[in-house]
């Protein structure tokens, strides 16, 4: 008996010092120095920055419809609790890209993508890695922080110059990355002034690193030069720097082989076909979606798609074109048919249905353009209009209209025709695509509804969005927006 | 405290008469197990040598001499009891079994004590309390049962799990969950499966618990240091007995039924409403009659979707079970079959257990013995807890009944309108979606006790809680929604391996006659592994194919892996004085691999007091007094209940962008995380006077949580949500009283009554930085779970509006950061149980109330069901009372299509309107038991025979809005959507032989 005790003496010693370590390892998980070893890891987590844009409450959904909806190209035809409150322009019922819930993981808001940037922008010089690698994660980031800065600056505040009662604050700005706990301070909003600088600065940055795409490629699903030059066009427009934005915009034409006569857009016959082509045959920046980026519901629960139109049998359709838009389209214009005339239970008479999100990948999917090469048109055609060159203005809108289906515009269209023109054709070209609300607000230009709900003057505290009431709270240094209570 | 003591005294003195000549006692001396004549029990006169044995029927007479007062009972197996015999010449005494006195047999991990020496807060309960309650798992069985146990279910699902709170809600964000050990082996609780909640805790057999022990404070708890600061709950599983073996079979039959149904409206009255809402929002009336149906259609038909989803469900419960032993060895073994449908259709619970316990004592110093346990369950699940479209308990109320739930062929219509619910038909969802759990699962253990010398053992001691959880969702075309791709399955396999070693020397020796002390000294290792794989198929040829090799498309897979490792060495020493006096210290030191590889160890501690006052020579005249005792004890326990790598900083995978896997920092890490302390002092005292007539016990307790492990906010513009960190603090104070009486004995009849009731507050002491809140989620001074909203004021009579306090005197339509207010605690201030047992020879009747006070609750389903016509479901009938011209009082306001009339708020903005008092008093149990008087078993051939019908939930006596109040939850904001618990009958039969 005495060697069963030596047994049990010598075995639980034996065990003991077996079981004295506390090493674990975090298996489907890295550490930060050994992800990002190389330029490599760097990519990866730049790769990140496009996957954020996908989420529901950011382009997936919520960037392509709500403005449409806070304006007045779209109206409720299913009440689902969702976009009601918009419609109407309610009180708090607005974007929120401060802290939404993605659909896909756990960071919250835009402010995680912008993280992704200063991470790769603070690092990527000190690992190894080919330099044109480099250079190109390193051109994605800023051309990322600058598209996530944009989206913010334009929701939570006015574009410089046009401030109401001068009030200029814009979000808060981070260009170094939170990697711990002392990183992570509060700040307050930075102006406007500041956030389009840096916005400008980060496109400039962007240009110069970054590879060209072409048209009709798969290049175009990530960051380029010419979409980096777009972006800035598009960028100076909302600054009322003019004639930046016609020179950036003609050199992003020219970087994706576009000529002023509309070469390279669409035809009439595929502008419509083409939103479900992948890539968008018109798309300068495109993010990629695949199935297993959903989960079983997203589709039918969150998609562009299952809002705005019938094309599977479980689809939402919750919203269709205002009256307004539908007959503000002229004979022969192709970009009509991006909507087709359809009926739905509860909704009297007929209602129409986008034939620009058909989920044409199967159940509800489809890519999601970002920029699309109509818009540098628009864009100079704008600026041109601003700096008093009428003449290009009226060209622009010829190429553009000469590929969807319609004539040259009136040879003498000038003055305030000619911007109404101008809004005109951006209300048609992108309807369902996220301009309106922004370029009504960016001009200064009410909202109005039709006489279904009250006009919203520029000067009304709903053009901006509310701040998260958690962040208020949690920041002292930050500030509402003027009018909410 | 001071007040007992007091009291205690005057009593005494008031008492103290002497008693001189030799007296003669007579009585009968029985088993508490059988309630029969203990033969040849030893009856003593304390102090002396005088004594006598108890006949074949357990009937003594003694001769007291003078000065002498006490009696001491005792047999084999049964604990020894001390009488004082006061003026009293007859003194029967029922003997409970001695856990400890069979110890030589038994031994769980560290080493037992019985509960005379414990100077910490201990409460327990036997298995035979709930013995045969269709209940599955002892966490239930435990509910207002145990001074300071709250025990809340989260679901009511067959089989679901539960929340157990010891003492209060101590962490902000590390786990709450007592540690719980069964027959040593620290088993993990949650549920083993996705498709519905298994509980883990399940596995265990209730009818196998010999009793469970709730450790309480630090004092009791300490020897678990690290773990321990939520409290532990120790099983103890049944062991045979030396003796002939016995058979015991039960079988069980019954029903369950739904609590408490919303009441919905018909075809007709929803669209009455509806077209109020559609004209008072300017919309065409037409439309909702084209949606809702014609409320002036005589002929417009109604379905009763919720008719079609809740059922009367069957629950059948057998058990097996053989026990044994002789000198050398026992045994213990069981089997059990449960199966209990759900009060919702396709929901059903089955489980199915084995059990061996075997002790072997091959020679006078050695025990080895195994507790091996293995438990299949099978979960049919459904969606709860949240408002999803396919969650019958939320969208089951909400399906319009205008519209039919089946084609006239009897199959399930597929157009049910898209705009609510997602088309979703909810019926048909629920049977033909597969939402299976499957899981087997081993609680078992091996051990080996060595004597060393007659004082000191040695004790090595492998504990395995393993399980594999398969589950199974299968989602098929034939349902709309899933046609697009063909359906889905998923399936995901899991694998938790739960392991802890220990090994320990115990020593108990005597000196002096009066000096005992006893102690151990140990090792513990505690490893944990988990893994799951997962994969979803699409695209099956035919709906009812659901096997992976089927799927067109493999659609997604997925995996998962985590670990931790504890270690700890632990020693722990008891002194007693005469039986009078008892002193307790226990330190521990732990290391854990979740926390900064700068911080991972803690050292714990308590020490404790006790005082037996009624054993002093002063107090052997109060003849009333059986015992008196009074305890205190301080210690720190630390809690380490958070995720596994939460102290590191950790780069995850963000999904894929272009086929190519995505990175992002998914956590931000802290090197100097450590420990979350509780620090407890606990006073209590315990008595039983009156011969055993009142037995009671009182803690008075505070627990401060220290260094919390908290996830402190950062500013969402720095790319995280939080880090965590120790800081912050909260207490938890209050009193603990348990109450065993023994109202009436008068002749055949006896009614007892067990009595328990917890008062307790809670209060958030400090947060973190000097901050003194964080947004309106916690403030210093305030408890840690509170309400803070909109005050609802009621519907404007002039304008049918809702109105609010405007925070400044007045009222608003629309409400904003400004109006938001402290309302109330969502914590209750006190639970308990009151059980009453009557009893008249063979029959007996227990009726159990549970229940608790104090709490604000919020019913989240009125969003969908009282949101006064404003969306697009089907509406509980108290909405029919609408407000409809000016004048009109009413608790339901305009109905206003979409819910957001022109300068108001959203009528679904949370207010107190959502808010009602959570306390309730639930008649909890009501058992009515028959015992065949053993000379007619024995006729039979039977040992025993008895027959009972029970039923569970029978009544609620609450203000709370929602269906159930005992599923809000503690701490948890949503309750929307969730699985009610269900009124159950059943009856039984009961053969020993």
């Amino acid at each position: 008996m005495k060697n069963i005790f030596r047994i049990m003496v010598f075995g639980g010693a034996l065990v003991a010092a077996s079981c004295t370590d506390l090493e674990t390892t975090p298996r489907q998980s890295l550490t930060p120095g050994t992800a990002l070893a190389d330029a490599n890891g760097y990519e990866s987590l730049a790769l990140s920055m496009y996957g954020r844009a996908r989420a529901f409450g950011y382009y997936g959904q919520n960037m392509m419809i709500e403005p449409e909806i806070l304006a007045d190209n779209l109206r409720i035809i299913a009440n689902t609790g969702r976009y009601i409150g918009e419609e109407a322009n309610a009180d708090r019922a607005h974007f929120n890209l401060w802290d939404f819930n993605p659909n896909n993981n756990s960071f919250r808001g835009v402010y995680a993508g912008i993280n992704d940037a200063n991470i790769v922008l603070a690092g990527i010089e000190n690992v190894p890695g080919q330099e044109s690698l480099k250079n190109r994660v390193k051109g994605e980031a800023h051309f990322m922080r600058a598209l996530f800065y944009f989206d913010l600056a334009r929701v939570y505040g006015y574009e410089p110059g046009k401030e109401v009662n001068g009030w200029d604050k814009s979000v808060i700005l981070r260009t170094e990355p939170t990697l711990g706990f002392s990183n992570a301070d509060f700040r307050a909003r930075a102006t406007n002034r500041q956030v389009y600088d840096q916005i400008i600065s980060d496109l400039q940055a962007a240009v110069n690193l970054l590879p060209t795409a072409t048209l009709r490629n798969a290049s175009v699903y990530r960051a380029s030069r010419g979409a980096a030059q777009a972006l800035l066009a598009r960028v100076y427009l909302y600054d009322s720097k003019f004639a930046e934005a016609a020179a950036s915009a003609s050199a992003a034409m020219a970087s994706f082989g576009i000529t002023d006569d509309g070469t390279g857009l669409a035809t009439p016959a595929n502008y419509i076909s083409g939103f479900s082509t992948a890539p968008n045959p018109e798309s300068l920046f495109e993010i990629e979606i695949r199935s297993n980026d959903w989960s079983t519901v997203d589709g039918v629960n969150n998609s562009v798609c299952s809002l705005t139109a019938n094309v599977f049998a479980s689809a939402q359709f919750i919203v269709t074109a205002t009256d307004e838009l539908i007959n503000s389209y002229e004979t022969g214009d192709v970009r009509r048919n991006a909507w087709v005339a359809t009926t739905r239970s509860g909704a009297s008479g007929t209602v129409y249905r986008s034939a620009k999100w058909l989920g044409h990948k199967g159940d509800f999917l489809e890519n999601l353009p970002i920029i699309r090469a109509a818009e540098l048109f628009l864009i100079r055609a704008e600026a041109r209009y601003r700096t008093n060159d009428a003449a290009g203005a009226r060209a622009d809108l010829n190429a553009l209209r000469s590929k969807r289906g319609l004539g040259a515009v009136d040879a003498a269209l000038s003055g305030q025709a000619l911007f109404n023109q101008i809004m005109l054709e951006r209300r048609q070209e992108f309807a369902l695509e996220g301009h309106r609300w922004f370029d009504l607000k960016r001009n200064g230009m009410p909202i109005t509804k039709a006489g279904r709900f009250e006009t919203v003057p520029y000067n009304d505290y709903r053009l901006l969005a509310p701040l998260p009431t958690g962040e208020l709270q949690l920041n002292d240094q930050l500030e509402q927006n003027p009018g909410y209570n | 405290m001071r007040k007992v003591l007091l009291l205690g005294l005057m009593l005494f003195l008031g008492s103290a008469v002497a008693f001189a000549q030799n007296r003669v006692i007579t009585g009968t001396v029985t088993s508490t197990e059988d309630n029969l004549g203990v033969p040849g029990a030893t009856v003593l006169v304390k102090g002396t040598t005088i004594g006598t044995a108890t006949d074949l029927d357990g009937n003594y007479s003694i001769s007291v001499p003078a000065g002498s007062n006490v009696l001491v009972f005792s047999f084999v197996g049964l604990r020894q009891q001390e009488v004082s015999i006061g003026n009293r010449t007859t003194i029967n005494v029922a003997l409970e079994p001695d856990v400890q006195a069979l110890s030589e047999f038994v031994i769980t991990s560290y080493g037992d004590q019985s509960k005379r020496e414990i100077t910490g807060a201990i409460a327990s309960v036997k298995g035979e309390v709930f013995e045969n309650l269709p209940v599955q798992s002892f966490d239930r069985a435990m509910q207002g049962r145990i001074a300071g146990v709250q025990v809340t279910s989260t679901s009511g699902a067959p089989g679901g799990t539960l929340n157990v709170r010891i003492r209060g809600v101590g962490s902000i964000n590390a786990g709450n969950d007592p540690l719980y050990i069964v027959d040593g082996v620290q088993v993990a609780s949650g549920s083993l499966s996705g498709q519905g909640p298994q509980n883990a805790l399940a596995s265990i057999n209730p009818n196998d618990i010999e009793s469970i022990e709730v450790l309480k404070d630090a004092a009791a708890a300490s020897i678990y240091g690290a773990q321990a600061a939520n409290g532990v709950v120790l099983i103890t599983t049944k062991k045979g007995k030396k003796g002939v073996t016995k058979t015991k079979i039960t079988a069980q039959e019954g029903i369950v039924q739904p609590l408490n149904l919303y009441e919905v409206m018909n075809a007709t009255q929803l669209a009455t409403i509806k077209r109020d809402a559609y004209i008072n929002a300017g919309l065409n009336p037409a439309n909702a009659a084209a949606t809702y149906g014609n409320p002036e259609d005589p002929n417009l038909q109604s379905y009763d979707w919720v008719d079609e989803l809740y059922r009367q469900g069957r629950l059948s419960v057998y058990d097996v079970s053989v026990s044994g032993g002789d000198e050398k060895t026992n045994f213990y073994l069981s089997g059990s079959y449960t199966n209990q449908e759900g009060q919702i259709v396709q929901s059903s619970y089955e489980r199915a257990t084995g059990r061996l316990n075997v002790t072997h004592r091959p020679n006078k110093k050695l025990t080895v013995a195994a507790n091996l346990s293995l438990a299949y369950q099978r979960t049919l699940g459904t969606i709860a807890n949240g408002n999803f479209v396919n969650g019958p308990f939320s969208a089951g109320f909400t399906m319009r009944p205008n519209v039919p739930i089946y084609n006239e062929d009897g199959s399930f219509k597929a157009d049910y309108p898209s705009n609510h619910n997602f088309g979703y038909n909810i019926v048909q969802g629920v049977y033909e979606e597969l939402r299976r759990g499957t899981s087997v699962q081993t609680v078992s253990n091996l051990q080996a006790n060595y004597q060393i010398t007659p004082w000191l053992s040695w004790t090595s001691y492998f504990g395995l809680d393993f399980s594999d959880n398969r589950d199974e969702n299968n989602r098929p075309s034939t349902i709309p929604v899933f046609s697009s791709f063909g359906g889905q399955s998923f399936y995901a396999d899991r694998r938790n391996n739960n392991f802890n070693t220990n090994h320990n020397l115990n020593f108990n020796k005597k000196f002096g006659d009066v000096h005992t002390i006893t102690g151990l000294a140990g090792y513990e290792y505690k490893g944990f592994q988990s893994e799951e794989t997962t994969a979803t198929g699409r695209g099956f040829a035919n709906p009812t194919l659901r096997y992976l090799q089927n799927a067109a498309t493999p659609f997604a897979v997925g995996g998962f892996f985590t670990e931790f490792k504890r270690i700890g060495v632990f020693g722990n020493v008891k002194y007693n004085y005469d039986d009078r006096y008892d002193a307790e210290f226990t330190i521990r030191r732990d290391g854990h691999s979740r926390f900064g590889a700068q911080n991972q160890w803690g050292t714990f501690g308590a020490a404790s007091v006790g005082w037996r006052v009624s054993s002093e020579s002063f107090m052997q005249d109060l003849t009333w007094l059986d015992n008196l005792r009074v305890r205190a004890s301080f210690g720190i326990t630390g809690n380490s209940d958070i995720a596994n790598f939460a102290s590191r900083t950790l780069v995850g995978n963000t999904g894929q962008y272009l086929g190519s896997g995505s990175l992002g920092l998914s956590q931000l890490g802290n090197d100097l995380l450590t420990w979350e302390e509780s620090k407890t002092i606990n006073l209590g005292v315990d008595w039983t006077i009156f011969n055993g007539r009142l037995i009671g016990t009182v803690d008075f307790w505070r627990k401060d949580s220290e260094s919390l492990l908290f996830d402190t906010p950062l500013p969402i513009d720095s790319g995280f949500g939080s880090i965590t960190r120790n800081t912050g603090s909260v207490r938890n104070q209050g009193i603990d009283i348990d109450l065993q009486t023994v109202n009436v004995v008068s002749g055949k009849f006896q009614w007892n009554t067990g009595f328990n009731i917890t008062f307790l507050e809670n209060e958030l002491r400090e947060l973190y930085d000097g901050r003194d809140r964080i947004g309106n989620d916690l403030i210093v001074g305030r408890p840690i779970s509170f309400w803070y909203t909109h005050r609802f004021l009621g519907v404007n009579p002039a304008n049918g509006r809702a109105m609010y306090d405007d925070a400044n005197g007045g009222y608003t339509y629309i409400v904003g950061e400004s109006t938001l207010q402290y309302i109330g605690s969502g914590l209750p201030t006190s639970y308990g149980g009151l059980s009453n047992t009557f009893s008249y020879g063979p029959v007996s009747l227990e009726v159990f109330f549970q229940g608790q006070f104090g709490n604000l609750a919020g019913n989240q389903d009125m969003f969908n069901l009282e949101d006064w016509g404003a969306s697009t479901g089907n509406l509980r009938t108290n909405q029919l009372s609408y407000w409809k011209q000016p004048g009109d009082i009413t608790t339901v306001g305009r109905p206003y299509e979409g819910g957001q009339a022109p300068g108001t708020s959203n009528i679904d903005t949370f207010s107190t309107r959502f808010l009602s008092d959570g306390g309730y008093i639930r008649l909890k149990q009501v058992t009515l038991n028959y015992v065949l008087p053993s000379a007619a078993a024995q006729k039979i051939g039977m040992q025993g025979l008895s027959a009972f019908v029970q039923g569970l939930n029978l009544a609620t006596f609450t203000k709370y809005t929602g269906q159930d109040p005992e599923v809000v939850g503690i701490r948890e904001f949503v309750s929307i959507g969730r699985f009610p618990n269900a009124r159950q009958f059943s009856a039984g039969l009961t053969l020993t032989f």
